[in-house]
This record gives structure tokens, C-alpha cells and sequence, in this order.
């Protein structure tokens, strides 16, 4: 857990580095993206402004050029022609084509007063009818010009100049000029690159090539001035203005370019945002990580330091982490060599403990035994003066006291023995209850004043222990809370389950013991009863964690003591063997 | 003097009078659509039954038969059996004509789209139910001997051959060969047809060799060969103006349901102007059948709805579908006066022989037999017939008075007129014309080019 969240702390750091890039680096790129944007969308909107006025600025430079050509052709044919042709029925017929092809006018049409056609080149089938022509609303030189077409006739937009004057004394109305259908405005279209078309409002028809989209444009209100319009899926950017009361020309350009090439400047614009942003992310993770990164090791190596692991503490950085890194691992090697000054120490201690408990615990035996020899020789010195009878009796009292004290100090070599030569402990499922009851059994005899109370838990699991290892344990607490208690008092053993495993009490009503003495009492070759050599509970700890558990006590003065192991209940890493302890 | 010489040799080369051999060309500007007796559908398919096919009678100017593959004829039972005896005629397959094929020929003949047709069935025994197909039985038609076949009719009618004069009344041999003057040697096609003289026709070997059908522009005439054709739409028309330049108003739908409308319709074409500019070698007609089929009775003293509507106008919108063999010029001209009377017109062309009922239509019609009686008859069915105009064509057809008939036809004729569903226009000739060097070319009352007895200058 511990470990999990010194890892969030790290990535929080690093997260938290990675925003700061985030946000430092974002708004100025959605800034530029959005400056670029309307900045290439406003010069589209102006270039296609702009072409669209040129378009109708070239309708009505085409429209006034033909009027000019054709009011001067008109005027020339009044002048010079018309008032010097005879009037006849059959040169009436072909009069209008004659000058029509002769002065460059397509359309041609000859009217008397009371709008009679007298000679048409572009309807000879309505001479002798009414013109059937009208005028386009607000214009006289913008006219809906009936011409012959195929089996019939149709309506066509036409620019003409009217002119009156006399054939043979007759007052006659000549009206000529030049088509403005779909030709033109195809040629207008093609010349622009934008498609040019003519609108009359008031006739409700459009004036445009066979192709062109205009004319499908069904409801079309040309007065607005400009704006877009849906054909077909299609959407236009068009512009108008008026040639008359009624005729409007119109221009388009497809409005879909415009909006693929300001897309397409969005999109390139984003994708430049977008790769900067994910270059800003590149380097601050790469920078976060440097950052971090040291940080982060920094911080495993002072965990590793904290469980005593005080090797490899260098950490590569160049900045002040970098110092930061330097100071710890100076801090580190200082600690390191403090604790092996320490260690060093502590083993001259428990060396010079261990001599002096050595001296002591032998000086006991010696001393005794030196004074029984003294005893005898003085005695033996004595003997002719006395009677053998009192050296013989002091003899074997000298010699048994001699010989007690050797029994004293092979006792005291055995136990320094067994503590130097602690054999790994051998694991086997093991039944507490039935170790306990056997170890009680053992000490039963010799607590005459004591109670011993037992408090074993039942279904408890087996735990994996060397069944003569445990056994040893408990009887060393056993013995010293018998000791604890001379003069009587209670021995309470009990099992319970814990959380990591089984807990074994060993507890007395003896006297307790002080602070000092607890914080001691495991410290080897300690201890506060007579004649003990202090390796008692040095032991018990050993087998204890031999076993992969650990040992407390709880004591007080008077208020008696509890030793608790506990032990795991899942097999270790000690050897086992399926059968039992050897 | 080189001029004058070249003029004398060629007069004198046509005075030598016809001669056999040589090719004549004629540039069409559609080609025909069947080889088959049937209805003509324009000028190509009526040269083309002309040249290939033979009829048992013809029909002179007064609508009278006049023999073709039948020499003789004679009748009985007051009028309604007669008896037609062939000529000894081939087909061009080699075989003999014989009755059984005349008899095969008619009964293919009375299941046609013909108006002749449906004439003779009217008036034939078991003809009605037979043209019906509810009876495969003709008890009018049989045949007494290879040579001669008989037909019965209910009624005794003034002309009761005269329907056989009908192109589709064509007979053919029982592997499909005509009896014309001429032989296709080639299919017909796209591109024209070719076909060369019958020495065994009924009336003899035609003068020219080869007649060449060709399909192209109709203003060149051109081939592709480079040798110009001898009958062209460029040269002067051939008279006389047999075709009847009509309109042909829809009665049932607005704006031309009015009958006033249908009336200041017709008054407003000036007629003679139309005939004048706009059709080369036309006449204006205001009566629907020619001067030589039926002379016209004389101009009513009533004042013509011209003169009376003031202002004339006709508001409306119509669709005017134009035959392909219309002048441009001329239909143009149609629209214009119908324009100036108030009607938005659109003009759309349309092939010349779809003529369909309930529309509107310019057209140039020429009778399919030049008889008076049946020409009638075929514009009545044209108008969607006219209830008076039935019945006093058929009490007509019993009248066989001459006189009678004719003045009975002449009312019959006032009174189609007079519902000015069909409005005569003008008269035209059929839009070919010879180059000089081309004699003998005759065009029939029906439209039909004869190039049977031309003959061209070596």
C-alpha cells in the first residue's frame, strides 16, 4: 500500500507536470488555429466578393456594349436605309433580314405605328400580326423578343435600340440588336469562372445556359443583393443587382469551394495545433519524466534506506535534484558508516558483556574450588597434628564442593554451547494444543504453589513448526514465569487465532518487570534472576523468528508478565518435513 | 451559240420520248419503316408501296376503280355481290397471283389500322365481326376459281371497290413478295433501299432500271458518293398540292373545348398569305378535301367570326405538336396567328404518322384512297367522329347517284368543317421536285410519288 502510494505520488507529481505543459501550451495553439482560420476566411470571403462583382460589373459592361452597337447599327439603318427602300410586299418580307444581316444584327424588326410586324429577320412568320415582344419592366433597351424557333416561336431576352422613322412617308418603328440568352451568358460564365445568369422577377424566369444550376433555382429573390442558395444539394454564393424594374443579373460561384478551402485550412490548421500539441505532450513528458524521474528514485532509495538498505544510493540527475540526490546519498554513506562504527560497537559490548558474564559465571565455580583446595592442602599440611578421621571428613566435603562446581561449570559451558549452536529449525504441521499439554505436563511436578491454568482454543490450524524447537520455547517461558512465582501465584497458557496466524500466551502473576528490564530482557546473557546466564529468552526470540514470527511482552511491576508469540500458520521458507521434526 | 446548241440537243433528246434504262435516285429525308402492306407512315413509306407493292383496283380522279391486279369486275344483286376476275399477274417471287393470295391479302387488309379498312368491313358480310376478330369467318370474301373471287356486301354502296385501292389492301405472295413495278434487292434500312425494274408487272416493264431510295439531310440530297439525286426537297415541287397542310384541334380539353374558340382559331389564319410566303407551291384551302375530290360548295353568305368577335382573342395555354413533314416555315406561321390570337403556344415536333387522338396537331394529311366518301370518312375518324357526320356519311354511301352523293358529301364536308375540330389550311405538293432530265413523275391525289412510267435522259 505503502509502495502503491508513494507510485501515485510519483504520477501525481508527473500528471500534475504534464497539465502545467497542457495548459501552458494549448490556449495559445487554439488561439493560433482560430486566428488562422478566420483570418484565411475572411480573405476567401473578400476574393469571392470580389469575383462576384467583377461577374456582374462584366454583365453590365457586355449588356451597355451591346446597347452601343446596337443603337448605333439602329440609328445607321434610319438614317441611311429604311427611309429609302420602297415599300413593297415582297421587299417588306425581306427587308428586315437584308439590313439585319448587313449591319451585324441578329435581331431586326420593322413595326409601324400601330405594332404591326412589317419585316422581321428574327420572326418573318409574325409579318402582318401584331409584335407579340414585351418590355422588361424599368428598361426600354432589355426587351422579351418573339424569334422563330424550330416549328414555333419563343421568348428570348433580348438588348435592342429602338428608333423611329418613315419607310416611304409611312412612320415605322425600327427595333434592333443583339440576343442576351444563354449563349452570352454561357460565354460570360466561361469568361468569369462564376455562373452569370439573369432573373426576371416579374415573368418569374430565369435567363441562363441549359446547364446551369441557376436556372434551377426555382423561388428566387434576386433583391436581397446576395446571399447563398441550395440547388440540388449544392449550396451557392451568389450576388445580384438590378438592369431593370424586374431584370436582375445574378452571379454564382459554388459556395462548396469555399467552404473545402476554408475547411481545408481548418483542418490543416488543427492538424498543425494538433502536431504541436502532441510535440508540447512529447517533451513534457520527456521533461516531467527527468524531472520526476529522479524524484521518484530518490524516494525508492530512501525506502530502500528506511529497511536498511543503505548500498547503491546513488542517483543520476544534474540540476538540483541532482544536488538533492548528492546530499542523500552523502546522508546515506554517513548513516552507513555510523551504523558500522555502531555494529563494531555493539559487538566489542556484547563481547566485553559476554567476557564479563563469562568471568563472572566462571569466577562462581572457581573461587569455591580454589578455597576447597586451600582447604585440603592446609588440611593435608595439618594431618600429622591431626587425626585422619577430620581430614577425611574434610576431604570429602572439599571434594564435593569441588566437584559441585564443576557440575556448575559444565552446565554453563553446555548452555553457552547450545546457544552457539542453534540448529535451523525443521517445519512440520503442528498441533499447538498438543504441544502445550505436553510441555505443562513436563513442568507440572515442580509447580507445587502455582496454579496453571490453560485457556486452548479449539480448531485451531495446525502451524508449521520444529515441534522440539517450539517445545524448548515454551518450556524456557514456562520455567521462568515458575521462577517468576517462588511463592506462588498463577501460570495462564492460551492459544487464539490471530490475523497472521496462531498467538501463543505465556503469562504469570510475578512481580513484573521494570521498563528498563523489558526493553532489555531479550538482549543475551541478560538477566535478572540469580545464576541465570541471560540466554534464555535470547533463545526463545531465536526460535521464534527461526519460525518466521515474532515475540512481544506485555509486563508491568506487580502486575505480572505475558510473553505472546505468534505464529504464522502458512508453511515459510523453513524446511519441512511432511512427517513430523526429526 | 454553244448555249442555244447544248438547249436544242437537250430538247431534242426529250423529244425522243421515253426510254428504257437508267437509275433514279430520290433523296428522302426519313427512311421507311416497313416493306410490308400497311397504313403509309409518311412520304417515304408511300413512295416505297408504290414502287414494291400492287393493289387489286386503283382509283381514278373521280374515285373510280380503275383495273390494277384485277382486269375485270362485274355485279349482281342489285349491287351487292361482285365479282373480280385477276389479271394473269406474277409476284416477284415467280409465283402466279392468284385468288387465294387476293383473298389472304384482304383479310390482312381488314384487320389494319386502315380507314379503308373499316370501311369495307362496315359494309361487308361478317366484315364487322370478322375486323372485331369474333369470328375468323368471311362469308363476304370467297373465291369462285383461281382466277376470280367474289365479294358480297350487306348493303348495295355507290362505291364499294374503292376501299381496295388502299396501299394496305397491297397483295402479296405467300412468301411475302410483292407485285410492284419494282424489286427490292436490298432490305430497307437507315440508310435507303434499292430496287430495280419487274419485267412480269401487270402493265409492263417500267422504263427505269434502278431506283434508288436514299436517306439523308433533307435540304442536299447529296450521296455519299458524290453523285447528286435526281428527285430532291430542293427541286420544285411536283403538283399538284395534294397534301392538306391541317390543324387538328383537341375538343375536350380547355382552352379549345369552346367551339367559338375552335372557330376564331380558324378564322384568324390568314390563309392565302400562309400559301403565299411560307408554302412554296402551296394553295390556301378552306375546305378539307381537294377541288378534284370534292368541288366545295360556295362561300356562306354568314359573316365569319373574324369579322364578328371584336377584339378576337383566345386565352389559354396548348401544346401543339407538329408532324416532321410540316414546313418549319409554315407551322412557324400557324403559331404566330394563334400567338397574336391570344394563345401561349409550344410547338413540339412529333413523327409525322404518330397522330393520336385528344392532341392537338399540325399536320400534312393526304387520303389514303382518293375517293371522296372514304377521305371523308377518314377525317371523321380524325375528328373522333362527329355523331351527324357518321350517320350522313353512311346514309351517303348508300346513295348511288352520283350527283346526289356528291352534294350529300359536300354537306357532310361543311358540317366537319363547320366543328372546326379540323381546320384546313393550305394545300402543298409533296415536297420533292425532279431535276431536269426526269420525265413522267406523277404524284397521286393519295401522296404517293409514281415513278412507274418515269424515265430519265441518258
Amino acid at each position: 500500500v505503502s509502495r502503491l502510494s508513494e507510485g501515485r505520488r510519483g504520477q501525481g507529481l508527473r500528471g500534475r507536470l504534464l497539465a502545467a505543459f497542457v495548459l501552458v501550451a494549448v490556449p495559445p495553439l487554439l488561439l493560433f488555429a482560430v486566428f488562422v482560420i478566420a483570418l484565411v476566411s475572411d480573405r476567401l470571403e473578400r476574393a469571392a466578393r470580389q469575383r462576384l462583382g467583377q461577374g456582374l460589373d462584366g454583365v453590365r459592361a457586355r449588356v451597355g456594349r451591346l446597347q452601343r452597337e446596337a443603337d448605333a447599327a439602329v440609328a445607321a439603318i434610319v438614317r441611311d436605309k429604311v427611309s429609302a427602300t420602297p415599300i413593297s410586299d415582297d421587299n417588306a418580307r425581306n427587308a428586315a433580314a437584308e439590313l439585319g444581316a448587313s449591319h451585324g444584327l441578329p435581331l431586326l424588326e420593322i413595326v409601324d405605328g400601330s405594332g404591326r410586324v412589317l419585316s422581321s429577320r428574327h420572326w418573318p412568320a409574325g409579318v402582318g400580326l401584331p409584335e407579340g415582344d414585351h418590355e422588361v419592366a424599368g428598361t426600354s433597351d432589355l426587351r422579351w423578343e418573339t424569334i422563330a424557333e424550330d416549328y414555333g416561336a419563343a421568348e428570348r431576352l433580348a438588348v435592342v435600340a429602338t428608333h423611329r422613322g418613315t419607310w416611304s412617308g409611312v412612320p415605322v418603328v425600327v427595333r434592333g440588336g443583339f440576343p442576351l440568352d444563354a449563349e452570352v451568358l454561357g460565354e460570360l460564365s466561361d469568361l468569369m469562372g462564376a455562373e452569370v445568369a439573369l432573373r426576371d422577377r416579374a415573368r418569374g424566369r430565369w435567363v441562363a445556359r441549359a446547364d446551369s444550376p441557376l436556372a434551377k433555382a426555382g423561388a428566387f429573390d434576386p433583391s436581397k443583393g446576395d446571399g447563398t442558395v441550395d440547388i440540388a444539394g449544392t449550396v451557392y454564393r451568389w450576388a445580384a443587382a438590378p438592369l431593370g424594374a424586374s431584370l436582375w443579373e445574378v452571379v454564382a460561384v459554388p459556395h462548396t469551394l469555399l467552404a473545402e478551402v476554408t475547411g481545408g485550412v481548418r483542418w490543416l490548421t488543427l492538424g498543425v495545433a494538433a502536431l504541436a500539441l502532441l510535440a508540447a505532450l512529447a517533451t513534457a513528458l520527456v521533461l516531467s519524466g527527468r524531472i520526476a524521474g529522479p524524484v521518484r528514485e530518490l524516494a525508492a532509495r530512501a525506502r530502500g534506506v528506511g529497511a536498511g538498505d543503505l548500498e547503491h544510493t546513488a542517483v543520476e540527475a544534474s540540476d538540483e535534484v541532482g544536488e538533492l540526490a548528492r546530499a542523500f546519498a552523502s546522508m546515506t554513506h554517513e548513516l552507513r558508516t555510523s551504523r558500522e562504527r555502531l555494529v563494531q560497537a555493539e559487538r566489542v559490548a556484547a563481547w566485553r558483556e559476554m567476557a564479563r558474564r563469562l568471568a563472572h559465571e566462571l569466577k562462581n565455580p572457581i573461587f569455591p574450588i580454589q578455597l576447597s583446595i586451600e582447604t585440603l592442602r592446609r588440611a593435608l599440611d595439618q594431618s600429622a597434628a591431626q587425626d585422619a578421621e577430620r581430614f577425611q571428613s574434610l576431604f570429602r566435603e572439599s571434594s564435593d564442593t569441588i566437584l559441585d562446581e564443576l557440575r556448575s561449570l559444565r552446565a554453563i559451558v553446555e548452555e553457552f554451547s547450545q546457544f552457539a549452536r542453534m540448529p535451523p529449525p525443521r517445519l512440520a504441521p503442528t498441533d499447538l494444543r498438543e504441544l502445550v499439554e505436553r510441555v505443562l505436563a513436563l513442568y507440572r511436578a515442580r509447580a507445587a504453589t502455582v496454579r496453571i491454568e490453560t485457556g486452548l482454543a479449539e480448531g485451531l490450524p495446525p502451524v508449521p513448526a520444529d515441534r522440539d524447537l517450539l517445545a524448548r520455547a515454551l518450556g524456557n517461558l514456562v520455567a521462568n514465569a515458575l521462577e517468576a512465582m517462588p511463592d506462588g501465584g498463577t501460570l495462564s497458557v492460551k492459544t487464539r487465532a490471530v490475523a497472521e496466524g496462531v498467538a501463543l500466551e505465556v503469562s504469570d502473576t510475578g512481580p513484573g518487570l521494570t521498563e528498563e528490564q523489558r526493553t532489555r530482557l531479550f538482549t543475551p546473557y541478560y538477566t535478572t534472576k540469580k545464576g541465570g546466564t541471560g540466554l534464555g529468552l535470547a533463545i526463545v526470540q531465536g526460535i521464534v523468528s527461526d519460525h518466521g514470527g515474532r515475540i512481544q511482552v506485555e509486563s508491568a511491576p506487580g502486575a505480572g508478565t505475558t510473553f505472546t508469540l505468534v505464529l504464522p500458520s502458512a508453511m515459510g521458507n523453513g524446511h519441512v518435513e511432511p512427517g513430523g521434526a526429526a | 451559240v454553244l448555249a442555244l446548241a447544248l438547249g436544242a440537243g437537250r430538247s431534242a433528246r426529250s423529244a425522243l420520248g421515253p426510254r428504257y434504262g437508267g437509275e433514279l435516285r430520290i433523296a428522302l429525308a426519313e427512311a421507311a419503316t416497313s416493306v410490308e402492306p400497311s397504313m403509309p407512315r409518311g412520304t417515304a413509306d408511300r413512295i416505297l408501296a408504290g414502287l414494291v407493292h400492287e393493289t387489286l383496283l386503283g382509283v381514278d380522279d373521280d374515285g373510280r376503280p380503275r383495273p390494277a391486279l384485277v382486269q375485270s369486275w362485274a355485279s349482281a344483286a342489285d349491287g351487292r355481290e361482285w365479282t373480280l376476275r385477276l389479271a394473269p399477274a406474277t409476284f416477284h417471287d415467280g409465283a402466279p397471283v392468284g385468288s387465294a393470295d387476293a383473298v389472304r391479302g384482304l383479310r390482312r387488309f381488314l384487320r389494319s389500322e386502315s380507314a379503308a379498312a373499316a370501311h369495307l368491313a362496315r359494309v361487308l358480310e361478317g366484315g364487322d365481326e370478322y375486323r372485331r376478330r369474333s369470328s375468323e369467318a368471311l362469308a363476304g370474301l370467297t373465291t369462285l376459281d383461281d382466277a376470280r373471287l367474289v365479294l358480297r356486301f350487306r348493303v348495295s354502296t355507290a362505291v364499294p371497290l374503292a376501299a381496295l385501292a388502299s396501299p394496305a389492301a397491297a397483295i402479296v405472295s405467300g412468301r411475302g413478295a410483292g407485285a410492284g413495278p419494282f424489286v427490292p434487292t436490298t432490305p430497307p434500312s437507315g440508310r435507303g433501299l434499292r430496287a430495280t425494274a419487274f419485267g412480269r408487272h401487270v402493265r409492263g416493264r417500267p422504263f427505269l432500271d434502278v431506283v434508288r431510295l436514299i436517306v439523308g439531310p433533307a435540304d442536299r440530297g447529296a450521296r455519299s458518293d458524290g453523285a447528286d439525286a435526281d428527285v430532291t426537297s430542293t427541286a420544285p415541287p411536283l403538283p399538284p398540292a395534294t397534301g392538306l397542310l391541317l390543324l387538328l384541334l383537341d375538343p375536350a380539353a380547355p382552352p379549345l373545348a369552346s367551339g367559338r374558340a375552335r372557330a376564331l382559331i380558324a378564322a384568324s389564319v390568314d390563309r392565302a398569305q400562309l400559301a403565299r410566303h411560307f408554302l412554296p407551291g402551296g394553295e390556301p384551302a378552306e375546305a378539307l378535301l381537294a377541288p378534284t375530290l370534292l368541288p366545295p360548295l360556295p362561300p356562306p353568305s354568314a359573316p365569319s367570326p373574324r369579322a364578328t368577335a371584336s377584339p378576337a382573342s383566345v386565352a389559354g395555354r396548348v401544346v401543339l405538336r407538329v408532324a416532321s413533314d410540316v414546313p418549319q416555315s409554315a407551322s412557324q406561321r400557324v403559331v404566330a396567328h394563334l400567338t397574336a390570337l391570344g394563345l401561349e403556344v409550344q410547338a413540339i415536333p412529333a413523327p409525322a404518322a404518330a397522330v393520336a387522338a385528344g392532341q392537338p396537331r399540325l399536320l400534312v394529311w393526304y387520303p389514303e384512297v382518293a375517293e371522296a366518301g372514304l377521305a371523308l370518312e377518314e377525317l371523321a375518324a380524325l375528328a373522333g367522329w362527329p355523331a351527324p357526320v357518321r350517320t350522313a356519311l353512311e346514309a351517303a354511301d348508300a346513295v348511288r347517284d352520283f350527283d346526289r352523293r356528291r352534294a350529300e358529301l359536300q354537306r357532310i364536308e361543311e358540317t366537319l368543317r363547320g366543328t372546326h375540330v379540323l381546320v384546313p389550311l393550305a394545300r402543298l405538293p409533296l415536297p420533292l421536285g425532279g431535276r431536269s432530265g426526269v420525265h413522267a413523275l406523277r404524284v397521286t391525289a393519295s401522296g404517293a410519288l409514281v415513278v412507274e412510267n418515269a424515265w430519265v435522259e441518258p
